[in-house]
């Protein structure tokens, strides 16, 4: 089914762009400065949302030329593309979206045409469903299970690797004792915490949020 | 099979040389200072270049005592005066330099250029390496060669700046040799141990010989112990000019008659830390299933004998395979007659195939061989398609991309045992594209594990392993078989047992290209 496989859902916008300038600037100049202004990893605003996998930014200039005998297509406007991997269904996901990382949205969509109608989720929604492609393209190194449930299965692989090294040769009550303290301290069931930090790609960032 | 023109090649490159005809090397490195001179240089040294033509062979040339080889960086090149239109059809790669190649390398930390011995400082032209049996007849050749700079100078320096045995670090050249054996022979065991230079590739053109294609070759899908189960790899991916392994004529500069028959060559000083690799094994194979030995042979995926795991997994079975394969070579000596002697001949080359003949398909969990081992990374044969008949077009279809030729030496004296000081082993490999070949290798499958299912493992032996928060932090898993109820072993906070010393990417080119080269000949139109 397209955008959808399982409960793992495939955004794909594209957004145009006024054409017009901003402080003797192109807007596309402009966004871009935007984006690469944007903190990374654990520290993006994105990391924030609830069940957002991952997510894309850039601006598309032009379609690429692909040689002879190619027809050269030319859009009308340039677009910014927003990309996001995520955790369906998709009107959870804008309003959580909407509500964490507003600030940031504004910014970013600022020169797009119709964002100036954009006020509350609902809205966003409605812009964001405007812009929206049908596609199958998937982010390929996530399953469609919620992200809390993927972040915290990495933390206890990554745990789990840690305390088995650690815990090398061990006789089997000492084991067991340290595996009953193990399960302990990092509650498998436990979604809240302690768990994987999102939007961290580094063991060392990944902090575990008690 | 297609005829090469092994006049045309340099030596060393269609048959290694080998460590026990030829234990001893020394390594020039040389800076152009005028080119015409220079050129006359390269011109005078042509005659004593070695090429690839059998020896021993009435109708050839005669086994020399010193053999002669040079190769020119991409700096070398510029100065000797190869067209710019020349210069500009050269791969990135080796027009960037080993250097500049240092994050694809991973050469970092202890292993960043800056500390290397002083004469990477500068910037290396041209390369010349003789090997000989005896450092008296390396010496006689150096003094011929200096000869032949005095009469070009002020055409070529010969840059000093090798760091020695002491506290040397301005030596002139890079000495290599052998270890010896307490009866005075040439071994071919490195500073850790390891039997080294088992396995080499198998192409098209090389000498007919079963021993080397099977295990050499690139695997088919008929079992490994069979002549069937292998087939030469393609020239090209070795030689410049020829059909490679895409079926396509490597990349290579032109005129084409400056790229055909040539090589290019990596050149990196490996210095070995041996007492961190004394001193891990020592605690770790306390505690490995199977002792110090054993733990010994899953970094490599051979035993120090040089067995391989895949067909020897137990410490015993090595040993009496090591005490047949020394009786079958005594047998050839003391055998009495013609016929014995040819018995025992066949004898002995049966024991060596399984040197090298076999692959992982029977392994593929890595119960014997662990896939992270040292020779199943740096050569997987079909073991990429993880068992999956079919997977690929060929078993081997990702590895037959990656193969090298080695022809290295080692260096120095550790018989203290001791991280410092000047030892390790000097890695030479021949390609046709240092990128696809060594590098691809280097950064995918010796400091990374992905394409093994190894997240972000390194290889234990030769991987630039980090150090987190004070703490070595390389591992390896150690796997028991999928029906094997022990448990992986863990090998934690692995150091970084191998750190460069140097190196660079030189061109090697063919007869004809050289004296192209020294006539200053070049016509790239």
């Amino acid at each position: 089914m397209p955008n959808q496989a399982g409960d793992a859902y495939a955004l794909t916008t594209i957004c145009p762009l006024e054409n017009d300038a901003h402080q003797d600037r192109s807007v596309a100049t402009v966004i871009r400065q935007r984006l690469k202004d944007l903190p990374l990893h654990e520290h993006s605003p994105f990391a924030r949302v609830p069940n957002l996998y991952l997510c894309r930014l850039f601006v598309l200039d032009e379609l690429t030329y692909q040689g002879s005998p190619a027809r050269l297509d030319r859009l009308r406007s340039k677009y910014l593309v927003f990309v996001c991997d995520l955790h369906g269904p998709l009107d959870p996901f804008l309003a959580g979206l909407w509500d964490n990382a507003k600030e940031t949205l504004a910014s970013i969509f600022a020169f797009c045409v119709g964002f100036k109608d954009v006020r509350d989720g609902r809205t966003f929604a409605a812009f964001i469903e405007k812009c929206q492609l049908t596609t199958t393209f998937y982010f390929n190194g996530s399953t469609d299970a919620p992200l809390a449930e993927q972040l915290k299965a990495l933390y206890l692989k990554q745990e789990f690797a840690k305390f088995a090294m650690d815990h090398q040769g061990e006789k089997a009550d000492a084991l067991q004792r340290a595996f009953a303290d193990f399960v302990k301290r990092v509650e498998p069931s436990n979604l809240a915490g302690p768990t994987w930090r999102a939007g961290a790609s580094t063991l060392d960032a990944a902090e575990v949020r008690a | 099979m297609s005829l090469l023109d092994a006049h045309d090649i340099q030596g060393n490159i269609l048959k290694g040389y080998g460590r026990s005809a030829y234990p001893k090397a020394r390594y020039l490195f040389l800076q152009v200072k005028e080119a015409e001179k220079a050129r006359q240089f390269v011109r005078s040294l042509v005659p004593s270049v070695t090429t690839s033509a059998p020896w021993r062979d009435g109708a050839n040339v005669a086994r020399p005592a010193v053999t002669t080889n040079i190769a020119f960086t991409y700096h070398g090149l510029r100065e000797l005066g190869v067209p710019r239109d020349s210069l500009q059809s050269f791969p990135d790669e080796f027009a960037m330099g080993m250097k500049a190649r240092m994050d694809i390398l991973g050469d970092d930390g202890a292993s960043e250029p800056a500390n290397w011995d002083p004469i990477w400082q500068s910037e290396v032209h041209i390369f010349v390496w003789l090997s000989a049996s005896t450092t008296e007849a390396i010496d006689g050749k150096y003094r011929a060669i200096v000869a032949l700079l005095e009469a070009a100078a002020p055409g070529v320096e010969i840059l000093r700046g090798h760091r020695g045995p002491g506290k040397q670090d301005d030596l002139p050249y890079q000495e290599a040799s052998a270890l010896y054996g307490p009866d005075g022979t040439p071994q071919a065991h490195e500073h850790f141990g390891y039997t080294d230079g088992i396995s080499n590739p198998f192409f098209k053109g090389n000498t007919a010989h079963e021993g080397a294609l099977m295990g050499g070759g690139k695997v088919t899908t008929a079992p490994p112990e069979t002549r069937e189960g292998w087939e030469p790899l393609e020239t090209g991916e070795f030689l410049l000019g020829h059909k490679d392994e895409a079926c396509e004529s490597p990349e290579a500069p032109t005129p084409s008659l400056l790229a055909r028959n040539g090589t290019f060559m990596v050149y990196r000083k490996l210095h070995q830390n041996v007492g961190s690799f004394d001193a891990y094994l020592e605690r770790l194979g306390a505690a490995f299933p199977g002792g110090k030995e054993s733990l010994a042979a899953k970094f490599v995926g051979r035993w120090r004998n040089g067995a391989p795991l895949a067909t020897f997994p137990s410490e015993k079975e090595a040993d009496e395979f090591a005490a047949r394969w020394a009786a079958a070579r005594a047998a050839i000596a003391s055998a009495p007659d013609a016929a014995t002697r040819d018995a025992a001949k066949k004898r002995f080359a049966d024991l060596n195939l399984q040197f090298t003949a076999f692959d992982y398909a029977k392994d593929i969990d890595g119960g014997r061989c662990p896939a992270g081992a040292h020779i199943r990374r740096a050569n997987p044969r079909g073991a990429l398609e993880f068992g999956v008949t079919g997977a690929f077009e060929t078993p081997g279809a990702v590895s037959n991309r990656r193969r090298i030729l080695r022809r290295g030496l080692p260096y120095g004296d550790s018989t203290e045992r001791k991280d410092d000081g000047d030892h390790g082993i000097i890695f030479m490999a021949m390609n046709a594209s240092i990128r696809r070949q060594f590098e691809f290798v280097q950064q995918q499958w010796m400091n990374y594990g992905n394409d093994f299912r190894l997240a972000n493992d390194k290889d234990p032996i030769s991987g630039n392993h980090r150090t987190l928060n004070g703490t070595p932090d390389g591992r390896m898993v150690v796997m028991s078989g999928a029906k094997d109820p022990a448990p992986p072993f863990f090998c934690t906070q692995l150091p970084r047992f191998v750190e460069v010393r140097g190196g660079d990417y030189f061109f090697m080119p063919s007869l004809t290209a050289l004296r192209l080269i020294g006539d200053g000949d070049i016509d790239p139109t």
